[in-house]
């Protein structure tokens, strides 16, 4: 019985299917018709465009450049697009930034690094409608050759860098196509803080952002930021070779970890391991006691902190001096302050228009110095936290907070952002600083500030073999683990001193930033190893 | 009744002759012509030796006198005009303690006037703008500097630009000591700085900036003495200052020739604008005639002041930077 019924169920159900199945063919045919109806249609009208475009040769996608031919055209750049260049033809390589159609023409902005200017293709003599369909359906971040001739315009064109003139399109051709879906739009990732949450338009997070670097680096914001860096690299080379400084470089692996053992990479080394170079001071001590005299080395650095703020990085580019003087370790805070006064001053004179447009986006008080560099004592800053309130021993270090109010005492009384703090007590300094000659509580050592924010350490260091054994013993630090660094004394060492400046630390604080990771280009910290 | 009695200068033997007048002296010259001494010079051709030792006697007062006058009259210009020749350079200050001592009275503390010590230097700091620099202040960092043991420094601010060398080492040569702070009773830390009006910042927490030259001026001279307890000499040496600054400055030609005209006749009732006494109203004025040009047609009297003024020392650097 239950055969039959199933049979019966069965038969039924073939019945229904076959019904549905005529159906369906019966529907696809008619899709089918519609379909070739369809491309009938599109293919006689592809053919009638075809037919009667004048301007095919004028647009299109230009063949994978594999340097078939050298032409030998002139590019213009972007920037140089001012009203001198009205009524010149003109060829441009740049980027699709926006693009805009509006019936018989399309209104494009392309850009070069952080310039662009106004472009538009319109249906007339020299573009016909298949052309402005075509340059409207182009990508966004699309790389185009574009021939057009420059007019000045009537009103200035609030949105460009380029105001006073636009560029009227008779060829374009596709260089390099982008993919049409974009991980984050420009327009989001350049939008001020907090104005993007009033009116409910979208912004970038920083993840997103680091996830794809490539493109957010190519908003104007970033590329402010890192001509700027750039700019304190230049600035400082520049400044330290003219004062005499000679540039070294340091091994980044090294055998045994430089201040005691903590917070340093291992490294698989063959068959036994090494580390990452967390400093250089011990190979920029050795080339003081080499006889160099003055030297500064600009490179990466290492640090194994689990620490995840707005300050750490895990690799960082470290911008580290070491001078030998002659009878007083001020003259290395001279030197070391004059030259990060000469990098300001810098910054301020030839960096203006990229510190307007990170401004745009992050805005921030110009930073503010003194020359020469205001230098407080440890004891003076203590006292003013005692009179701000602030509880705290006289040979304690100073807490992040702490350093932060001190920073805004220093800038209300002083109004400057950048300022050294001198004679740290000794107690919280490395074992390698050398003790102040009239206080052992004492030491010879300061930090230097930025906008409140510690951007470098240094001291006199001790160049005497006992008095640095004495001071390890103190520390109760293992020997044998020092043994080459305090043998490099023993063969006669200059007094010396120096310190050690993060860059990114420093970019970010010039700039008023709320994150080191905005000015690493590709930054490394515990949670993040790509790209 | 009468209010005293004094006994008759003459004898109750004096004849008086003549009713005309009340009493008749002998004539001096008379009886010098008719005396001995020269009778018998002129008799014998000899002197008499009792002559000649009254002679040598007289001499020798008259030169002890003249002495005296000399020894006065130095004393008199350490005390109200010391000799220009008198150490004039700031860096030198510790050694030449006497002459301010001598100049400004009484001790002021700088506890009391500046509040407890919390074991680090008391920074003074005054943001001025290049364009006028503070000259008033300049000599008020000078006499500080011989009263305590003042660390001056100059800054520029990174809101100006090419600043003068003049005006950075308008405060003398750097100390030998500057490295160490804590050596320091007092700081004195000059910025050059875009600041629309002078201002002076000492304790932030505590203390509003003061703005203004004449204020700071105010504040930095009770630093150096106390000002006058007389309420009417406190007042004079106010209004002088004020007087200075707004009229002789920046007021006009006809203001400026009328307080010129005021500070000469001050000046010819007492040695100094506001009294016997060398105040902040001599900075003010000095300094303010300075900077008005005028000091080339000033009246006799200013021109005196203005020299004793310079003899003090303590000008050297305002008077350049004017120049």
């Amino acid at each position: 019985m239950t055969k039959e019924g199933v049979q019966g169920v069965t038969e039924e159900e073939q019945q229904a299917q076959s019904k549905k199945a005529l159906k369906k063919q019966q529907k696809e045919a008619e899709k089918a018709a519609k379909k070739a109806e369809k491309q009938a249609k599109l293919a006689a009208e592809q053919q009638s465009t075809d037919e009667d475009d004048f301007a095919k040769d004028r647009y299109g996608v230009s063949v994978m450049v594999q340097s078939q031919q050298k032409l030998d055209r002139v590019l213009v750049r972007v920037q140089d697009l001012t009203p001198e260049k009205a009524d010149q033809l003109i060829w441009l390589r740049a980027r699709i930034h926006t693009s805009r159609a509006k019936g018989k023409q399309c209104f494009l902005v392309l850009r070069q690094q952080q310039f662009n200017v106004q472009a538009l293709v319109a249906v007339g003599d020299r573009a016909s409608k298949q052309m402005v369909k075509f340059a409207a359906n182009i990508n966004k971040e699309s790389i185009v050759d574009v021939e057009a001739v420059v007019r000045k315009v009537e009103q200035k064109i609030e949105s460009c860098s380029q105001q006073d003139v636009e560029l009227h399109i008779e060829r374009i051709f596709v260089i390099s196509q982008a993919e049409p879906r974009l991980p984050l739009q420009l327009e989001d990732a350049i939008r001020p803080d907090g104005e993007g949450e009033e009116e409910g338009r979208a912004t970038v997070n920083q993840d997103t952002r680091l996830d794809n670097r490539v493109i957010d680096l190519r908003t104007t914001t970033s590329q402010a930021i890192f001509r700027l860096q750039s700019g304190v690299c230049q600035l400082f080379r520049d400044t330290l070779t003219k004062k005499g400084f000679v540039e070294i470089q340091t091994p980044k692996i090294i055998s045994a970890a430089s201040e005691g053992g903590a917070n340093v990479f291992t490294v698989s080394y063959f068959k036994t391991s090494a580390y990452l170079a967390q400093s250089p001071q011990l190979y920029k001590q050795m080339c003081i006691c080499a006889d160099f005299d003055k030297v500064f080395c600009v490179g990466p650095v290492f640090r194994a902190e689990d620490s995840n703020t707005h300050r750490h990085l895990t690799e960082f580019v470290g911008l580290d001096i070491e001078m030998a003087f002659n009878y007083h370790y001020h003259e290395v805070i001279d030197s070391i302050t004059d030259t990060m006064v000469q990098i300001f001053k810098g910054l301020r004179d030839n960096f203006q228009t990229e510190i307007q447009t990170v401004n745009k986006q992050f805005p921030s008080e110009p930073f503010k110095f003194l020359e020469p560099t205001l230098r407080l004592e440890y004891t003076e800053a203590v006292a003013m936290l005692h009179e701000a309130g602030v509880e705290m021993g006289d040979e304690d270090d100073l807490s992040t907070p702490n350093e932060k109010l001190l920073g805004r005492l220093v800038k209300e009384k002083y109004d400057t952002d950048f300022y050294v703090l001198d004679k740290y007590p000794l107690a919280v300094r490395p074992f390698y600083t050398m003790p102040d000659p009239n206080n052992p509580k004492y030491s010879n050592s300061y930090d230097m500030f930025m906008r409140g924010e510690e951007i470098l350490s240094g001291a006199q260091r001790v160049h005497d073999p006992e008095l640095l054994t004495e001071r390890a013993l103190h520390h109760q630090i293992d020997l044998e683990k020092i043994k080459s660094y305090i043998d490099s004394f023993r063969y006669g060492a200059p007094p010396h001193g120096g310190g050690g400046i993060g860059l990114e630390r420093v970019c970010m604080l010039y700039l008023g930033l709320h994150n080191v990771r905005q000015t690493s280009m590709f930054p490394r910290d515990p949670k993040r190893l790509t790209p | 009744m009468p209010m005293f009695q004094v006994k008759p200068v003459c004898g109750g033997d004096v004849k008086i002759d003549l009713p005309t007048c009340m009493y008749k002296l002998p004539n001096v010259h008379a009886q010098q012509g008719n005396s001995c001494s020269s009778e018998h010079a002129l008799q014998n051709g000899e002197v008499d030796p009792a002559v000649k030792v009254l002679e040598a006697r007289q001499d020798e007062i008259l030169r002890k006198l003249y002495e005296l006058k000399a020894a006065v009259e130095g004393l008199a210009k350490t005390v109200n005009t010391p000799d220009a020749d008198l150490d004039v350079t700031v860096s030198s200050s510790f050694s030449s303690q006497s002459s301010s001592s001598t100049m400004l009275k009484g001790s002021t503390d700088l506890d009391t006037l500046l509040g407890k010590d919390l074991g680090a230097l008391r920074d003074i700091v005054i943001n001025a703008n290049p364009a006028q620099p503070p000259v008033t202040l300049l000599v008020l960092h000078s006499l500080l500097c011989q009263r305590y043991q003042v660390l001056s420094t100059v800054h520029v601010h990174s809101s100006v630009s090419n600043v003068s060398p003049q005006l950075l080492s308008c405060l003398g040569p750097r100390h030998p000591d500057s490295y160490a702070r804590h050596l320091f009773q007092l700081g004195f830390t000059l910025i050059w700085k875009d600041v629309p009006k002078l201002e002076m910042k000492f304790s932030v927490r505590n203390m509003c900036p003061i703005e203004g030259e004449a204020n700071v001026a105010r504040f930095l001279f009770k630093l150096l003495a106390p000002y006058p307890s007389d309420h009417a000499a406190a007042t004079l040496v106010d209004s002088w200052v004020d007087t200075a600054f707004f009229q002789l400055a920046e007021g006009s030609t006809k203001e400026r020739a009328a307080v010129l005209r005021a500070l000469n006749s001050a000046l010819g009732r007492s040695t100094w604008t506001a009294g016997p006494e060398f105040s902040l109203a001599d900075v003010a004025c000095y300094c303010c005639v300075l900077r008005s040009g005028s000091a080339a047609s000033v009246p006799a009297n200013v021109q005196r002041w203005i020299k004793a003024c310079e003899n003090l020392g303590h000008f050297g650097p305002a008077k350049l930077l004017l120049q």
